[in-house]
């Protein structure tokens, strides 16, 4: 009994810990003219989560095609996700930061494992810790547990479920929300086992998602259904960062009347289950709230600062002296420094590839081509000896 | 050959009951007997020769010939390219270090004591003294021990005894705080004073409270336990519950950590940044018009702020870049100040301060550097919209845990912004942001003193380490039991052994109470650890489900496989009935 009431507070400690940085990753997944909707569905999702606060360098958005600039645009360098045309979300001020070809499977998976290359800007990273919220937000063309990439490759359900399984694993989010707007987009999370996701999806298995409405002028589709009443909420309900609407509020806002298909979304795998999952802000996902904390007036005396500078900066001075005497007898750190810059050095020269499987010594390659060689001018020589008898 | 169907017709006659009259089945029960002699004679079938021993070899040879070729060569060759290689990992060393198996951690730490007495006497206090304190302690992982400084030295030289608390003097003996006895005559004894900057608690005592050889405890020794219990209760509470919260192998012995202060240290976990090597920091200036458009930030940096980050130089290092950015606006989604006549200000609602950097709009965390960024926002707002100060408190600076701090710098009411801000009026901002510094840095709020405070940290920041280090294998050796389809190169080998190698070194030193030493590697095994888990290799693309595999397997090898194993069959069979006959 005594012992329980020991942990409790400090149980309680890990239990409810704040996040204190959102991340958004936005993907669309479709190349080609007539699939605008697809990626007017990310720029508007885009728009609305920065508007909302998350900075530009905490978003990763992967935009396979450059509607803005292809050929049949008949609004050359916009896009627009109404066919009143009101809001151009291309705008002036956006980052992409996986383009075209380097929308892949292999790019989305690396990117949510952080299994990048050491040469890797930071703003295509996703640099979470246990303490981060993420987004993820996909559309695109899928079907039973899968959502193709660019008409070439396409991800499993299985797949992004150990992606984000390996997240949780080296603690790289607090909370995720996933949402996906495909056809049979529910199943593309019915693979997950990693906890405090909250899932949510446009459509069940054996349906299609629909688009919304199309632009005569531009000439396709504009944006998706789900997609649409989704932003519908988001701009008219949650005006300012202070919005304390909730993710129930925003799952209550589906219509299957509206939608045209049956959105789903999934609890089970978040910490206290549905009543947890529908109490979360809508802001806590797609805006960037922390607690700050205010600072009163002047608290300290700032003669007495000054004061402590010096006496910190004599301090320092004494320190190096100190130092400088002991140089001699401090191998110890010197050593280990060493051996860490050795590794890096390793690690830079070695070369990489999808699937290494091992590294064959230079040497033997080297000694095979040149038997190689030798043999093919034993059996010249030997040829022409034996044709000259 | 005749068409094996005829013969299946021929055999089983009685179920075709509308076979036709002209078939020479062996049903003769209408046709004449004459007639059928002659017609059996011209249908039947000549029996093949029987077949001979060569050519019977011969067919077996080619069926056991392709067999070979499937099983030797095929088989191996599949195999070979299909496999995924896996180095072989420590698995269970890997997770006895995240279950915290292979290493408790301890603290030792060693205290000098310097006490102008005989050397029975001291040691007699120093005896009860560590029997008070051992009394006190309810954290077994976190213990003080006492020893005599040597040589005693006489008050007056102690001065130069001063150790620095952020590089161990000598490596063999880490010394955490040294207690200096001084016998006084006057005043309320005993008392004590703790060095603000430097490891060192001046005790005051009257020559008559040494406590008598005969006597087991004594209000000195008793009072000198309690200081010291008291200057290390947070460093305690820290370590505790970073032990707690990230192995829960050790069930807190701990039961003076309130409800306050475990709330007091979630709020310092939340505000401090993750330990890295290098930190990059920002000062920015904003300014929603054209002034102020200078600082005077090189001269402020190097008074306000150098000494600080050199005091952190054993822990971390530092890089700063400074920015001034004009006409910057607020976010157009935050409520914009209003005027408050009370204060006679303008007013920001405190709900609105997360919103007040416009993240969309101002140029901050440049992707530059390994670090993480930490930003300093040093905004002066128009002139027309000041002074401009937060409702709630009337305070004019914030802190964003894990981002940085935000200080608002009003201009002088009765005069224009100045054109460039002089290093005066940039004091307090850079007051303030040091102090923020500090929290996001981790540093403890007590004892007062600033090397034990480092040293504090330190402390805390090397058992950080080697728990995220362990925790990294921990997870590395789930994930390689879980996804059998993820290639594992033997690098990764490699960087799992150099981890747990540097782990083990770090738990030696923090055991012998080297703590330098002890943060230095286990700074080595997070790189390690964090490049074994993040080998980019590593990566689990294409995980194909059984019945995808089967898919895949079926329209190629089918229509080879069905041949093969149909003909192996007969022949075994015609093999085991020749045996049988």
């Amino acid at each position: 009994m005594k012992f329980s009431t020991v942990l409790l507070p400090l149980l309680s400690v890990c239990a409810s810990a704040e996040h204190t940085s959102n991340w958004a990753v936005l993907v669309s997944t479709s190349r080609f003219w007539f699939n605008y909707r697809h990626l007017a569905n990310v720029l508007s999702l885009y728009r609305t989560v920065k508007r909302l606060g998350i900075p530009d360098s905490q978003i990763i958005l992967m935009l396979p095609d450059d509607m803005a600039c292809n050929p049949r645009n008949a609004f050359p360098g916009t896009v627009y996700n109404n066919a009143d045309r009101a809001l151009d979300l291309y705008g002036d001020n956006i980052e992409v930061d996986y383009r075209g070809y380097e929308v892949t499977v292999e790019n989305f998976i690396r990117l949510m494992t952080d299994r990048v290359s050491e040469d890797m800007p930071r703003s295509k990273r996703l640099m979470t810790d246990e303490r981060s919220n993420i987004l993820v937000y996909m559309t695109g063309h899928g079907g039973n547990e899968f959502l193709k990439f660019q008409d070439a490759e396409e991800i499993s359900a299985f797949d992004l479920a150990d992606a984000f399984e390996q997240m949780w694993e080296k603690k790289r989010y607090h909370e995720m929300l996933f949402m996906i707007d495909t056809c049979q987009a529910n199943t593309m999370y019915s693979k997950f086992y990693s906890p405090n996701i909250l899932a949510t999806g446009s459509s069940e298995i054996d349906q299609s998602s629909y688009s919304h409405h199309a632009d005569s002028d531009v000439g396709v589709a504009v944006i998706d259904r789900y997609t649409y009443y989704n932003l519908e909420f988001l701009e008219t309900q949650v005006r300012d960062p202070t919005s304390k609407l909730t993710m129930g509020e925003l799952f209550d806002s589906y219509d299957e009347e509206k939608i045209h298909s049956h959105p789903g979304i999934r609890y089970d795998l978040f910490a206290g289950g549905e009543a947890a999952g529908r109490s979360r802000l809508v802001m806590d996902f797609f805006g960037n709230v922390q607690n700050v904390e205010v600072e009163g007036g002047v608290q300290k005396n700032e003669t007495e600062w000054q004061e402590e500078l010096a006496a910190i900066d004599r301090m320092i001075l004494e320190t190096r002296r100190r130092h400088n005497e002991s140089l001699i007898t401090r191998p110890q750190s010197q050593h280990v420094v060493e051996e860490a810059t050795s590794a890096d050095s390793k690690q830079a020269l070695r070369k990489e590839g999808a699937v290494r499987v091992d590294g064959e010594s230079g040497w033997a390659k080297q000694m095979v081509g040149a038997a190689a060689l030798l043999g093919c001018a034993g059996i010249w020589a030997a040829g022409s000896w034996l044709e000259s008898l | 050959m005749p068409p094996p169907a005829v013969a299946a017709a021929d055999a089983s006659p009685a179920t075709h009951t509308d076979s036709t009259s002209t078939s020479t089945s062996t049903s003769t029960s209408t046709s004449s007997q004459s007639s059928s002699n002659a017609l059996d004679a011209v249908n039947a079938r000549p029996q093949p020769p029987p077949e001979t021993k060569e050519s019977l070899w011969l067919r077996r040879s080619v069926i056991l010939s392709f067999w070979a070729v499937v099983v030797l060569l095929g088989l191996p060759v599949w195999w070979r390219t299909t496999a995924i290689y896996r180095a072989d990992l420590p698995l269970q060393g890997m997770t006895d270090w995240a279950d915290g198996k292979s290493c408790k951690p301890v603290f030792p730490l060693r205290i000098a004591v310097e006490a102008p007495l005989s050397p029975q006497e001291a040691h007699h206090l120093l005896r009860t003294t560590q029997h008070a304190l051992d009394d006190l302690n309810e954290f077994s992982a976190h213990h003080l021990r006492l020893m005599l400084a040597d040589p005693p030295l006489p008050a007056n030289a102690s001065q130069q005894v001063v150790s620095d608390g952020i590089g161990s003097t000598r490596s063999d003996e880490d010394i955490a705080l040294s207690i200096r006895l001084i016998p006084v005559e006057t005043g309320t004894t005993p008392r004590s004073t703790l060095q603000p900057y430097s490891p060192t608690l001046d005790v005051y005592y009257m020559p008559n409270q040494i406590p008598s050889a005969s006597s087991t405890g004594s209000p000195l020794a008793t009072y000198i336990a309690q200081e010291l219990h008291k200057i290390f209760a947070e460093e305690q509470a820290l370590l505790a519950s970073l032990l707690f919260s990230t192995s829960g192998v050790h069930t807190a012995k701990i039961k003076s950590l309130s409800a306050e202060t475990a709330a007091e240290l979630k709020r310092q976990s939340t505000r401090a940044l993750k330990y890295a090597p290098t930190y990059h920091l920002t000062f920015s200036l904003f300014t929603p018009t054209f002034a102020p458009s200078g600082w005077d930030i090189e001269s402020a940096l190097q008074q306000y702020l150098t000494p600080l980050l050199e005091s952190f130089s054993a822990i971390s290092n530092f890089t700063v870049d400074t920015q001034v950015q004009l006409y910057a606006t607020f976010s157009p989604s935050i409520h914009q100040p209003e005027y408050d006549e009370d204060l006679r200000s303008w007013s920001l609602r405190k709900e609105d301060l997360s919103g007040f950097i416009n993240a969309a709009e101002w140029p901050l965390s440049p992707s530059i550097g390994k670090g993480p960024t930490v930003n300093f926002v040093l905004f002066v707002p128009d002139q027309n919209q000041s002074p401009l100060l937060v409702k709630e408190n009337g305070g004019n600076s914030w802190l964003i845990p894990q981002w940085g701090g935000v200080f608002i710098l009003n201009p002088p009411r009765d005069s224009d912004t100045p054109r460039i801000l002089g290093k005066e009026a940039l004091t307090p901002a850079f007051h303030t942001f040091s102090n923020q510094l500090l929290s996001l840095l981790g540093l403890p709020q007590t004892p007062a003193s600033l090397p034990l405070r480092l040293s504090t940290l330190k402390r805390v920041r090397a058992a950080s380490l080697i728990f995220s280090a362990s925790s990294t294998l921990g997870a590395l050796a789930r994930l390689y039991q879980a996804l059998p389809s993820i290639p594992v190169p033997d690098t990764v080998a490699k960087s799992v052994d150099l981890t747990t190698s540097h782990l083990q070194q770090a738990c030696d030193h923090l055991r012998e109470g080297r703590f330098q030493g002890a943060l230095e590697h286990a700074r080595t095994a997070e790189a390690a650890a964090e490049k074994a888990f993040f080998e980019r290799s590593m990566v689990g693309q294409v995980y194909f489900p059984d019945e995808h595999k089967v898919a895949v397997y079926m329209p190629l090898l089918g229509p080879v496989a069905v041949p093969l194993v149909m003909a192996a069959l007969k022949e075994l069979k015609s093999i085991i009935s020749g045996l049988r006959k």
